[in-house]
């Protein structure tokens, strides 16, 4: 091997590892860095966000516990997300349940279906579902938000938990019948606390996403109703203070505590799968 | 329940785009499709375009380059995995906010380049097109490099070693055999950055400004602000026949699985 070609290639066997990990630990860093900095200017003493702060204190965060329309946003979007996620969590195993266990005529279609909203733009749903309500004269508020929630978690916690149901040994369940107990409670006693895992697991994500939810909800909503996310749109569109950072962090905390918990009742392949 | 919430909202998109007022008032018309081609909303077409383009390629670089690294050089990988979901599981919105803090006027860009000298003013690159481009590229990337991981985890690597033993170097190994074994993970990557960037509208709101607005924007502003549902309809059905054309694309150069993943798309 001679020429450029050959150059290239001598320098890409000696060099190759050293510039794809070097190339790794940027990458990763670059996905970090932006987030440590907003957790960082949360502690910032300035009413502004320039960089560096001329110094740090816990003040903001005391603003933010004081501040009853962000407080009062956590709570619509817990009310909401609590409502939302059994709702997913049960439709998801009846939905993995039937796939899993049955053959039917319109399977293939309904997994399409099933994983389509995770590939349409939100923002084309976002629009559809708005003009679906208002077909229905069902306008905004908590209902149709409740619903928008579902058809946006559904898809995830589905592929959680229908691993679980092709993954478990059939037979089991086939024992439990012949030693005398019947659909329901082979159900209970036998299928349930093995799909548990991933139904946790599929709840948990299932809550995270309908607690950041965003797009279904900014569009759906009509007025009145405002989430955390939603709130939180509004305050950086008209005021940026360390206030905001304060609530990033709430944001963050949820959000790693939740994945971490899912990470613990499956693995981290399987989540990152979804 | 999935059709009746997710395919007639579809199907009423559709129709209103095709009346001139919201029903039951509306006639049908056609003048919402001929307004898309005004030169105000193709030069914000043609933005969005360019914007996607420019994101799917350097998010597909970037990724694959990061998913290889984690298969072929290090061992950690659970730990890298996990360093790459947990910002993905992040708000959105926080994530964007994040990206303000750094590029706004007197943010941190800002004062990392006064500290090497490059530049002696407080400017950041806030509402530019660096920053709507960087924006994209730092929320899709770590979807594009699950799949991308996930078809070379499954790719025998004993066929590099074997087609080095035969004399290939590493670049032409890469290139006639790492890729077009791992093709259909990559096209997977590609559709799901390519699909939620072309219609995005939090990151070009946020970090675009007026100036560097997308299709996504253009909808937001006719259903929350303008009340020209007809003719948001209408730009909501270009973005479903850009997301068709690219699934049916990719479908013909042989991928498949796509629907079986996922992941969020904002």
């Amino acid at each position: 091997m001679t020429g450029i070609g050959g150059r290239l290639e001598r320098f890409a066997h000696e060099y190759g590892v050293r510039i794809g990990q070097i190339t790794t630990v940027i990458v990763i860093l670059a996905l970090w860095l932006p987030i440590l900095i907003v957790a960082f200017m949360s502690f910032a003493a300035d009413g502004v966000l320039s960089f560096p702060p001329s110094g740090l204190t816990l003040d903001w965060y005391f603003v933010f516990l004081n501040n009853d329309s962000a407080i009062d946003s956590i709570l619509t979007t817990l009310q909401i997300s609590i409502v939302a996620t059994p709702i997913t969590v049960a439709l998801a195993t009846m939905l993995s349940y039937g796939i899993g266990r049955y053959d039917f005529r319109g399977k293939d279609t309904l997994q399409i279906l099933v994983s389509l909203p995770l590939i349409v733009p939100l923002l084309v749903v976002g629009i559809s579902l708005t003009l679906f309500f208002g077909s229905l004269q069902l306008g905004g508020g908590f209902g149709p938000i409740v619903v928008s929630h579902v058809i946006r978690t559904l898809p995830f916690a589905a592929l959680i938990i229908l691993p679980t149901f092709l993954s478990f040994d059939q037979s089991l369940e086939e024992a439990s019948k012949d030693l005398g107990a019947n659909e329901i409670q082979t159900f209970f006693q036998v299928t349930l606390p093995n799909i548990l895992p991933g139904m946790i697991a599929g709840g948990l994500l299932a809550f995270t996403i309908s607690f950041n939810e965003f797009v279904y909800t900014y569009f759906v909503r009509g007025t009145g109703v405002e989430t955390m996310p939603i709130y939180l749109w509004n305050q950086i569109q008209y005021t940026a203070t360390p206030e905001v950072n304060v609530l990033s962090v709430v944001f963050l905390l949820v959000a790693v505590m939740m994945v971490l918990t899912a990470v613990f009742v499956t693995n981290v392949e399987r989540i990152a799968q979804t | 329940m999935l059709i009746s919430f997710f395919v007639l909202p579809l199907i009423s998109m559709f129709s209103l785009s095709l009346l001139d007022g919201l029903p039951p008032g509306g006639t049908f018309t056609l003048d919402n499709y001929a307004m898309v081609l005004n030169d105000r909303y193709l030069s914000v077409l043609w933005r969005t375009v360019s914007l996607t383009a420019q994101t799917t390629f350097v998010v597909t670089v970037l990724g694959y380059s990061l998913a290889y690294s984690m298969v072929r050089f290090t061992k950690r990988t659970t730990l890298l995995l996990l360093l790459i979901i947990l910002p993905f599981w992040t708000n959105y919105i926080v994530r964007m906010y994040a990206l303000i803090n750094i590029f706004q006027n007197g943010g941190v860009l800002s004062w990392v380049l006064n500290l090497f000298g490059v530049v002696d003013e407080t400017m950041g690159i806030l509402y530019t097109n660096e920053a709507v481009l960087l924006g994209l590229t730092y929320v899709w990337l770590p979807l594009a490099t699950l799949p991308f991981y996930a078809s070379l985890t499954n790719f025998d690597t004993d066929l590099i070693d074997a087609s080095k033993d035969l004399g290939a170097g590493p670049i032409k190994t890469f290139f006639t055999v790492t890729l077009p074994m791992t093709f259909n993970g990559l096209m997977a990557g590609i559709v799901l950055v390519a699909i939620p960037a072309f219609g995005s509208f939090v990151t070009p709101g946020l970090l675009g400004g007026t100036e560097q607005v997308m299709v996504g924007n253009i909808i937001d502003q006719q259903f929350n602000q303008a009340f020209n549902w007809p003719f948001g309809a209408a730009l909501g059905i270009v973005i479903s026949v850009f997301m068709i054309l690219l699934l049916v694309v990719s479908a013909m150069v042989g991928t498949r699985a796509v629907a079986g993943r996922g992941g969020e798309n904002t």
